[in-house]
């Protein structure tokens, strides 16, 4: 048994271990509501059960992030590798469960590697960073980073700049003590709202939150610290509603201004160009569906693929032992190359239902085909 | 193996490259989880080729290995095609060879329509013929590269100036490709000037040592080559006074597709028009190394 729980689910998948039939779904629901100490019929409502095929492909779904509220997500895949942690840990899984959580976790990333359905970020922090500030600089820890407002977006962005290396970091916030509680957490300057002309002729980047009503930066006072910056470019991620820049200020040479309405339509274009991608992630689950369900069904038909190898094995035995005592003459060479020449035959001669049995296997157990192997051959359980 | 690598043909690596500027396109179109290491594979397959061809050529000249302008061109493509596999296996998500390939192509194609005569030289003259070869092979990879980069500039200056998340030509950031532009444009300047220079010393050695036909100030590889010593003389100057300037970048990216065009024509005039640039002395002559 595996249980995945995450933020936005419980999952509990159980599997029977030598052809035992797995637990009852009702004997798993009350364990699940005995765990949590409610009763069993207030999770009815919320209940999915699936099974064989679908259980194997709802998994692959989750573990490639198709099942979750942002698709494609690739924290998931983590989760997932903790939940079978946890069930080798508590002993609770077998050879079956372990098979699947391994195929999950190869589907997982096939999906992450064949498509790019997790490749496009979706927050506007994360956009604002990955897709326009590493599209501008190169690099972030020999540029000035420039604060203004120290809301929760600009805490957000901030951390995505301190991962891209960012370290020379200014903090201007109209209510100074909010400003140096964020600049002593992350090592950042205080600089005067007064000075902002100032500091946006040093900055390089500017990150702006501000909850003001009306622009902060005008067109003017913009064009007052351009005259200082030399030519520098400048990136202006203008997070605040209503905006903080002049819009025209976006138009002015070697700025790149980005609205939070922009990184909006960038995040938005990300979406559906995860959604286009949705096509080719479920062909591969389905793909990684099937080829498991046919493993899984052809390790079924072992134990008759066994004891057919053994009976023709023993038969072979039989006849070469007959074979050489009545040709004593044959040295050792001779006597193996016979010996050789038996094996070859009765694996060509296996070679063809064997291939038909692992070919049925792909569209379920394959019972006929084992019950005319068992009634052709007399083979006995 | 001497055997086979005498077979290799400009056809092998050609092809190889072609095949690897064809997966790079094809990124327009679909992804691929293997398309990388395909690309790279024939990238890196073409690059071997045209080295074992180059080192046979070397190997099997009967004056002074590499000296055909036929040989110079496809060493052009050589340093290109290395500089190009570099970078893609430095940054995997971007589509260089796209931008770099054709250009290998476009000189491969132009040594085709070279000559394969060796220039003549004697010792008194390997030396500076060496160096004015070497410093002009330098400005025309240099002029190939910034182009190549400053295009890539001006693509990833569109996408951020239409406010739009990276598409599937992901492009290096602005400051990466400014920095490579323009050293190529600073770079390419300096080593067209100096095989310009070297190559008047060249001139006055042999006019005065009788080895090569002198080479007139009116001859047409003179002219070419001096208009391109200074456009790229041009280019580089406005590029450093642009660079303090806020659309310092974005000048220079179009300065190097100027000088990119600037050096095809000079090419295209190179190998179409007459010359007596090597040509040898009425009294020597000079044998063509098969292709």
């Amino acid at each position: 048994m595996v249980l995945l729980s995450t933020c936005n689910r419980v999952e509990l998948y159980a599997a029977g271990e030598n052809d035992a039939a797995p637990p009852a779904p009702g004997q798993l629901v009350r364990f699940l509501a005995e765990c949590r100490g409610i009763d069993s019929a207030d999770l009815e409502p919320v209940l999915v059960r699936e099974s064989d095929a679908a259980a194997v492909r709802h998994l692959f779904s989750v573990a490639a992030g198709l099942d979750s509220m942002v698709l494609g997500e690739p924290q998931i895949v983590a989760q997932v590798k903790q939940a079978w942690a946890l069930a080798r840990e508590q002993e609770t899984a077998g050879p079956l469960t372990a098979g699947m959580i391994q195929a999950a976790l190869r589907t997982a990333k096939r999906v992450a590697s064949e498509t790019a359905i997790g490749r496009e970020r979706l927050s506007i922090p994360s956009v604002a960073v990955a897709d326009f500030a590493r599209g501008v600089f190169e690099r972030f820890d020999d540029k000035r980073v420039l604060l203004v407002g120290a809301g929760k977006m600009a805490h957000e962005t901030l951390r995505y700049l301190l991962e891209a290396g960012a370290r020379d970091i200014v903090i201007v916030n109209r209510s100074a003590p909010r400003a140096h509680d964020l600049a002593a957490r992350i090592g950042a300057r205080v600089g005067r709202f007064e000075a902002l002309v100032d500091e946006i002729a040093s900055a390089d980047l500017i990150v702006s939150t501000t909850g003001a009503t009306e622009p902060v930066v005008s067109l003017d006072a913009f064009a007052a610290a351009e005259r200082q910056r030399g030519g520098r470019p400048l990136l202006v991620l203008d997070l605040a509603m209503p905006r903080d820049f002049d819009p025209r200020i976006g138009s002015r040479p070697g700025v790149w201004l980005y609205s939070i309405d922009d990184l909006g339509a960038a995040c938005d274009a990300n979406r559906r160009s995860r959604a286009r991608e949705l096509p080719g992630a479920l062909a591969i689950i389905d793909e990684e569906t099937r080829r498991f369900m046919g493993d899984l069904h052809h390790r079924s038909s072992a134990p008759v693929i066994e004891r057919l190898r053994a009976g023709w094995a023993e038969t072979g035995e039989a006849e070469l032992d007959r074979l050489f005592r009545r040709l004593p003459s044959l040295d050792d060479a001779s006597r193996e190359e016979i010996r050789q020449a038996f094996d070859r035959y009765a694996a060509k001669l296996l070679h063809s239902p064997l291939a038909s049995l692992r070919q049925e296997s792909h569209a379920g157990p394959p019972h006929g085909l084992l019950d005319a192997l068992r009634r052709l051959f007399a083979l006995e359980d | 193996m001497a055997d086979f690598i005498s077979r290799i043909s400009v056809v092998c690596f050609a092809a190889s490259y072609l095949v690897a500027l064809a997966c790079e396109a094809s990124r327009l179109l679909f992804r691929s989880g293997v398309r990388g290491a395909v690309m790279v594979g024939f990238a890196g397959a073409g690059l071997l080729a045209h080295t074992l061809f180059l080192a046979w050529r070397a190997a099997h000249e009967p004056v002074v290995p590499l000296s055909s302008p036929y040989d110079w061109y496809l060493l052009a493509a050589w340093l290109l095609a290395s500089a190009s596999l570099w970078l893609t296996l430095a940054n995997p998500r971007t589509p260089v060879g796209l931008f770099m390939l054709p250009l290998v192509l476009g000189l491969i194609g132009a040594a085709e329509l070279s000559s394969t005569v060796p220039f003549p030289r004697s010792p008194a003259t390997q030396v500076w013929g060496a160096i004015h070869g070497g410093f002009n092979l330098a400005a025309s990879v240099a002029v190939a590269f910034g182009s190549s980069t400053g295009l890539m500039w001006l693509i990833q200056a569109g996408r951020l100036a239409r406010k739009q998340a990276p598409s599937r030509l992901r492009m290096p950031s602005l400051e990466k490709l400014a920095g490579f532009t323009g050293r190529s444009a600073r770079i390419a300047a300096w080593t067209a000037a100096a095989g310009f220079a070297s190559g008047l010393v060249l001139n006055a050695v042999n006019s005065s040592q009788g080895l090569l036909d002198t080479v007139p100030w009116t001859d047409p590889v003179v002219l070419r080559m001096g208009a391109l010593v200074g456009w790229l003389a041009v280019a580089a100057l406005v590029g450093r006074a642009a660079v303090r300037r806020p659309e310092g970048a974005r000048t220079v990216a179009i300065l190097s597709l100027v000088s990119l065009a600037v050096l095809t024509t000079s090419i295209l005039w190179g190998v179409l028009g007459p010359s007596r640039h090597g040509a040898p002395a009425a009294a020597a002559t000079a044998a063509e190394v098969p292709r």
